[in-house]
């Protein structure tokens, strides 16, 4: 839990600087705005997690997000394009696909013994690439479908805008859900042991495959209900939407505390991860120093939106970078005591 | 080297050991695990600067600060674990680090010299094979050779070696010896760290025995005898009860028979069967195949024909959850990397092919794991803080007894050990060895491969003797000698069939 503190306070921190630059970050509409991207950003977030703690990756996610999206324009859009078919038809399909996505990959990497990070590379440039087909290199409007009440509507209503957005709620119940699932079910127990050692999970009698390829269909579900939720959000599909997106969820899951070399993160360390990479994004908008230039008159100093990237990347690479001095020195300490056991009577070793 | 004093943080790991080495000798070093040889062979070679003591060569104090500062005064370490690039061919390895005159990184590589030393080098140490062969195409028999040209393309005085043959064939053990007889002539002194008392025996001209960090004993190798090096290393008489009594034997229910198995890559099919409360011993040189045998038992690698049974149910794992759902357990060979997960709990490792069939509906059931894990941790003595404590913290022996509470808390009925002692203490050998007893009591069949012999002929009702893949003699308890064993082992005797059953 030591990392999921550290970063919980420097969340916190960085909240409090931004809340201090510029009132408005809390302001309703700001407020409102970032927890929705956090959401939506957390939920498939927690999908990568799982493959991510079981010891694989999945790069097919931003991929995933967008063929979903793309699929309920194109089934449910009642404008130019889409075949107006009703959302009941339309979400059960384009997340049955996602969920195929998943299995396929699934069984890919295990049954196969391919390396998940080729076979999910493929699977990106694959689904981009029908995504696109299905737009046909446009765009495919969502205007006058009840999805977009999805992103804009939601629950406690304050002078008729709500404040928590209905992907703030399924952020938070797959939060929940995520929670029992990897730290109080024997499926959990065994993603953890897959990423902590895969021979030993496979000699305990694990079925090492079958939890593996769970892992991946959980991570294209989850990037399918994000889908859903981005195409609610922007209101139109183009095949651009959820480009890199795996890397946001790569980034999270490792500010958050999961090792890419697996066995190790938590569900809250994976939401705080990704309220940190959201808020980084929100705060290069919003930070501000008022100052007063030379001719007397009053101006404001904000970050160059350029620098978006830079920012981002120097924070994850900030975060590893302590993480790894904390590691090391730990195991310092570690061979030390271990040496110190071992120099001392056999009676006293631990 | 003198008085040589290292502690560590609320421990002395040394305590003014001194040793001295000279030219033209074989110091074996031993102890037990945890006495401090690795630790001073680590000071010698620069990985760790003494607190105190001195480290004279030719009578020259001189300061190692560093791993190259050793290097360059002629102290070569070879590892236990070979340090090797398998994708690079014998010259490279050889010359790594090493491999232009100038200490340029963009010098040019002088392959044609380079393999012509190599090939002087490999002459020296016995070894024909080209220059250029691949590393990962060699046996570790060679590759140990290969470490040693290495050490002396460096013009190495002094040689250690940290346990070399604990994984080469007796073959290949042999070749070793003769090497390393011949560097000694050739006026190297050599350390010769070892636990096998036999070869220690025959190769030391002196034996230095360590214990709690302090040099107990320093015998001259003809003074030296098995029993006075055992009672120097433990401090104490060996007790008489170190192997327990067996006098309960196994009664005649047959628990499980294997008929023409056909392991994956061995040569022949293999029959036998155990019976209720037996302890049924497999011995056999390194690459016999007893360990494929094991796994095709339980499931890892299945068998390519023949049948099992278990009790009188036909029984064909297809993995290791069918011979665990049958009650066939094993506990690995190598348990870092097939017993245990070491970033979990002790816990969690001693729970988790239990940890689906105590939950229900899916949910873990973290009060009867703790109790389950309490329980063993008490049964087998597992020195851990609590248990929640992280296995990769523990030692190597408590960590083998978490393999083993692994399967005590599930019924075995067939329990395989494969090398269940390996690189553990003696006192925890002692406490493993009376569980095994105590279980095979119980009624389980328990099948113990080990290199061990003084094990096998200590714990096992009978002895499968294997062969290169194929039984070479099942020896009974009463005809368990180290000498009738061992020559079944290497083929200088033929196993009597009328033991077979």
């Amino acid at each position: 839990m030591r990392r999921e503190l550290g970063m919980f306070v420097a969340f916190l921190c960085m909240c409090a600087g931004l809340w201090f630059s510029n009132p408005d970050f809390l302001g309703s509409s700001n407020a409102i705005n970032t927890t929705r991207q956090i959401s939506m950003l957390g939920i498939y977030s927690l999908g990568m997690a799982f493959v991510i703690i079981a010891g694989g990756i999945d790069l097919s996610i931003g991929s995933v997000i967008g063929l979903t999206g793309v699929l309920i324009a194109k089934l449910s859009s009642p404008g130019a394009g889409g075949l107006g078919y009703s959302l009941w038809i339309g979400i059960p399909v384009a997340l049955g696909a996602a969920l195929f996505v998943g299995l396929l990959q699934g069984l890919l990497i295990t049954r196969l013994k391919l390396q998940p990070f080729i076979v999910t590379l493929a699977g990106m440039l694959l689904l981009r690439g029908v995504s696109q087909t299905i737009v046909e290199g446009g765009t495919l409007s969502l205007g006058g479908s009840p999805l977009l009440h999805l992103a804009n509507g939601g629950v406690v209503e304050v002078a008729g805008e709500p404040l928590i957005s209905y992907p703030v709620v399924i952020f938070a119940a797959a939060a929940a859900v995520a929670t029992y699932v990897l730290h109080f079910s024997v499926f959990g127990r065994y993603v953890y042991a897959i990423g902590g050692n895969r021979e030993a999970a496979e000699y305990s009698g694990i079925n090492v495959k079958r939890v593996e390829t769970m892992t991946y269909v959980i991570s294209a579900g989850l990037g399918g209900v994000a889908g859903i939720c981005y195409a609610a959000y922007i209101g139109q599909m183009s095949q651009q939407v959820g480009v890199a997106y795996e890397l946001y969820a790569i980034s999270a899951a490792v500010l958050g505390g999961c090792s890419l070399r697996g066995g190790q993160g938590t569900v809250l360390g994976i939401v705080i991860g990704s309220a940190i990479m959201r808020v980084i994004d929100n705060g290069i908008n919003m930070f501000q120093i008022p100052f007063v230039d030379e001719r007397g008159v009053a101006r404001i100093w904000r970050l160059n939106p350029n620098w978006t990237f830079v920012i981002v990347g120097a924070v994850i690479l900030l975060a590893v970078v302590l993480d790894q001095i904390v590691h090391m020195l730990q195991s310092a300490r570690r061979t030390r005591a271990a040496a110190a056991a071992a120099g001392s009577t056999s009676g006293q070793e631990f | 080297m003198q008085g040589i004093t290292k502690t560590f943080p609320g421990v002395t790991a040394l305590n003014r050991v001194s040793l001295r080495l000279r030219a033209g000798e074989v110091l074996a070093l031993m102890g037990e695990n945890g006495a401090g040889k690795s630790t001073l062979m680590k000071v010698l070679g620069g990985a760790y600067p003494p607190d105190d003591g001195a480290i004279l060569i030719d009578g020259i104090a001189v300061t190692l600060r560093s791993v190259r500062d050793a290097r360059r005064l002629g102290i070569a370490l070879i590892h236990q674990e070979l340090m090797l690039a398998p994708n690079l061919d014998i010259t490279a390895n050889i010359f790594l680090g090493n491999e232009a005159h100038t200490p340029r990184l963009l010098a040019p590589v002088r392959t044609g010299d380079l393999r012509q030393r190599t090939a002087a080098l490999l002459k020296r140490v016995g070894l024909r094979v080209p220059a250029d062969t691949l590393v990962s195409t060699l046996s570790t028999g060679q590759m140990q050779l290969i470490e040693i040209a290495k050490a002396l393309s460096l013009d190495a005085r002094i040689l250690v070696m940290d346990e070399p043959t604990s994984s080469l064939t007796a073959a290949e053990s042999a070749d070793l010896f003769e090497i390393v007889r011949q560097l000694r002539v050739e006026g190297l002194g050599i350390i010769y760290i070892s636990h096998r008392m036999e070869e220690v025996l025959v190769l030391a001209d002196r034996i230095t025995v360590l214990r709690d960090g302090r040099a107990v004993g320093d015998l001259e190798g003809d003074a030296a005898t098995h029993e006075t090096i055992v009672a120097l290393m433990v401090g104490r008489e060996l007790s008489r009860h170190y192997f327990p009594d067996r006098t309960a034997s196994s009664d005649d229910d047959v628990v499980f028979t294997a008929r023409g198995v056909v392991v994956p890559g061995a040569p022949a099919p293999i029959s036998f069967s155990v019976k209720r409360g037996e302890i049924l011993g497999f011995a056999g040189l390194v690459g016999a195949g007893r360990t494929e045998l094991m796994q095709t038992i339980f499931g890892v690698t299945p068998a390519h024909g023949g049948e099992m049974t278990l009790g009188d149910v036909r029984f064909a794992p297809a993995n290791p959850r069918d011979a665990i759902d049958a009650g066939v357990f094993l506990v690995p060979e190598d348990r870092k990397r097939h017993g245990l997960v070491l970033p979990m709990s002790v816990a969690e490792n001693a729970t988790l092919p239990n940890v689906g069939r105590l939950a229900r509906w899916g949910t873990l059931d973290h009060v009867a794991e703790r109790q389950i894990a309490q329980t063993q941790v008490a049964r087998l003595r597992i020195r851990t803080p609590t248990i929640l404590q992280q296995v990769v913290g523990l030692s190597g022996g408590n960590q083998q007894k978490v393999v083993l509470a692994k399967w005590l808390a599930m019924n075995p009925r067939v329990l395989i050990l494969d090398e269940p002692t390996r690189g553990i203490d003696v006192a925890a050998k002692a406490e493993i060895y009376q569980e095994i007893v105590a279980l095979a009591d119980s009624g389980i069949a328990i099948l113990l491969v080990s290199s061990e012999l003084e094990e096998v002929i200590g714990l096992c009702d009978r002895v499968i003797v294997l062969r290169e893949g194929r039984i070479g003699g099942i020896v009974p308890r009463a005809r368990l000698t180290q000498e009738y064993v061992g020559a079944l082992m290497t083929g200088q005797a033929s196993g009597d069939p009328s033991h077979a059953a």
